[in-house]
């Protein structure tokens, strides 16, 4: 038996990022394709969910792309995102999201605020997902071309990562048949910032400057560091025949760990 | 045209510093520069009021450079009666005193391979516990650090909190929003992710990086049998197949490179991704796209085997971010020793030939090894 009944995708709405305008943000966007695609194969319901301006034009987006119905929870910027998504997700089996969003402060933390306050486990940087049993077996991306097999218990949230297989279908058709519903504001949540930390933002972008220890070194050191270079260098082997010098490079391999045998 | 018999003076003679301490030139002497090792005064404070905290995941028993910049920026922003704690998940086999930890707890257990996420928070909620820091800094990384870090700011909601933070000094944070549109800043504040390349390394201090066994004994943690979550392994890939950019184990072959084959035969037998520099490709022995360097890839492999590449600027430029880098070449003053780690003098065919073979024997040896103790 299944006991994957619902899931839910959540979606936000993403900027482009030349002109700055309103579209689908694609790491969501993936998420709802697979999804999509779970909900099909395992015969479950699938849901969208936005929490934001139902007017947003990024939102037909994802209708084009085969969303069907977005629930949208209409809030204002000010309002916590996490509380009024927290009450709506609660009998949701799987939980599907990007990892990070286009708009706001996209600190990637609403996947963590979001399985902390609903108390339900979380995978992120999931490349696919399988269903298992009453667990979610997930491939994740490490770095270094890695990749790591890991399962969750059900009900559980998973953080897509942007490079997941899946490819977006838009179409038209499915953009002016699907329908964007309005959800009833379940309260209005006062608490504004995730975590107190108060942002001040500036329109102008510019390099960031890097945090250096301060040096009180006499002006002969300063030239004298400026003047000469670094020759850093190792270790060099001249000696040998071959056989003793792959010996080594095998030793400076295995010293390192870079190799398991 | 008229050459001068005179004897051409080296203008730039290296001092030699006398008994006295007095730096003189000295004609008759031979240029022999004497290394004195630069000696840094200790930072460590002795009656500590405060401590920093950074959590950071090890590699193979070293941390990486985004790792080390935590640690240094820790430091720099420590008072003089601020301690700096470094917390390391996975075995550590570095000496990190001249990053300014002042004391280090390491936690062999937790290695960044496998997914324990619930048992690592549970360790680090102890450590906190236990010292009460007033700041963690965590670098905000795929292997395990950005995860953690936003599972610990998840748990603290009285705690304010930053990521992606791509500025720092005394005051402030800084960090890009709205899909980088925009540029944010705010109060430094108490659990702080910090993104690469935000931190200089090099301090003029060092630090005592003593090993705190009494804070890795309480803050151990058995590992949950109920845990949500579940270690299936690591999924085999073969280096061949990953994206250059991506790979840990590079083979690169350049103009000194002869026999194309034995270079294949050898990135097989260690897993390696191949490269090439650019008079390599230009030859056609390789394709366009495996081209390192300023017009070609820029790669981050752990690993880095030059072979026969002499190593101008601009294939040095692709290899930049390279951890270890070991060249073959038959010139001793190719600009690629002064970038190696180790430098190999002798012919690539030939040192790649006992290589394979030297590799095949450990290989053999190992699985014996294997087979006669199963247990391991």
């Amino acid at each position: 038996m299944n006991i994957i009944k619902h899931i839910t995708t959540l979606v936000s709405a993403g900027r482009h990022p030349v002109s700055g305008e309103p579209r689908h943000c694609h790491n969501d966007s993936l998420a709802m394709t697979i999804g999509l695609d779970m909900a099909k194969s395992i015969s479950a319901k699938h849901h969208v969910l936005h929490a934001g301006n139902p007017d947003n034009k990024a939102l037909s987006e994802y209708l084009a792309l085969g969303a069907g119905q977005i629930d949208v929870i209409p809030i204002s910027d000010d309002t916590d995102v996490v509380d009024c998504l927290a009450t709506q997700l609660n009998h949701a089996d799987l939980i599907l999201t990007g990892s990070r969003a286009e708009s706001g402060e996209d600190s990637s933390l609403l996947p963590y605020l979001l399985a902390e306050k609903i108390g339900i486990p979380l995978v992120v940087n999931a490349l696919a997902i399988k269903v298992k049993a009453n667990t979610i077996e997930v491939l994740q991306f490490l770095p270094k071309g890695k990749r790591r097999h890991v399962t969750v218990k059900l009900p559980a949230i998973i953080a897509i990562h942007p490079l997941a297989p899946a490819s977006l279908k838009f179409s038209y058709a499915r953009q002016i048949s699907g329908a964007i519903k309005t959800l009833l504001v379940p309260y209005t949540s006062t608490s504004t910032s995730v975590h107190k930390t108060q942002w001040q933002t500036l329109a102008s972008i510019r390099k960031p400057i890097k945090l250096k220890a301060p040096e009180n070194k006499s002006g002969h050191d300063r030239m004298m560091s400026a003047i000469s270079s670094e020759s850093k260098g190792g270790a060099v082997v001249n000696n040998g025949n071959s056989v003793e010098k792959a010996q080594v490079i095998l030793g400076y391999l295995r010293e390192h760990r870079l190799i398991n045998f | 045209m008229s050459t001068s018999k005179a004897k051409r003076i080296n203008p730039n003679r290296i001092l030699n510093t006398t008994q006295n301490g007095i730096k003189r030139i000295t004609l008759s002497a031979p240029e022999v520069a004497e290394n004195i090792p630069e000696v840094k005064p200790l930072r460590t404070p002795t009656k500590p009021k405060n401590f920093y905290l950074t959590v950071t995941h090890a590699d193979r028993g070293m941390l990486d450079d985004h790792a080390h910049q935590v640690i240094a920026s820790a430091a720099i922003l420590a008072d003089k009666e601020t301690t700096v704690v470094a917390l390391v998940l996975g075995e550590l086999r570095e000496d990190i005193a001249s990053l300014g930890a002042d004391k280090v707890i390491v936690m062999p257990e937790f290695d960044y391979q496998v997914f324990q996420p619930d048992a690592e928070l549970a360790c680090v909620l102890k450590v906190i516990d236990s010292l009460q820091p007033s700041r963690i800094f965590m670098p905000d990384n795929m292997i395990g650090d950005g995860e953690l870090g936003r599972r610990l700011i998840a748990t603290q909601p009285s705690k304010s909190a930053a990521t992606h933070v791509i500025e720092i000094d005394a005051k402030h944070v800084a960090s890009y929003q709205a899909g980088g549109s925009l540029l944010a800043f705010a109060d430094l504040p108490e659990i702080i992710l910090l993104a690469a390349n935000t931190a200089e390394t090099n301090l003029p201090f060092v630090a005592s990086a003593i090993p705190d066994e009494q804070l890795k004994s309480t803050s151990y943690t058995f590992k949950e049998s109920n845990s949500d979550y579940k270690n299936l392994g690591m999924l085999p890939v073969a280096s061949a197949t990953i994206a250059l950019e991506e790979a840990d184990f590079i083979v690169s072959a350049g103009n000194g490179v002869s026999n194309v084959a034995t270079l294949e035969t050898l990135a097989r037998s260690l897993d390696a991704a191949i490269g090439a520099s650019r008079v390599a490709v230009d030859d056609g022995k390789f394709p366009r796209d495996k081209q390192i360097g300023a017009s070609g890839k820029t790669v981050s492999a752990s690993a880095y085997l030059a072979i026969g590449i002499s190593g101008a600027v601009q294939h040095l430029q692709g290899i930049k971010d390279c951890r270890h880098v070991i060249a073959i070449n038959r010139d001793n003053s190719a600009p690629i020793v002064k970038r190696a780690d180790l430098t190999v003098i002798g012919d690539a065919e030939e040192i790649m030939q006992s290589l394979i073979l030297a590799i095949a024997e450990a290989k053999q040896a190992t699985s014996n090894q294997t087979m006669s103790n199963p247990v391991n």
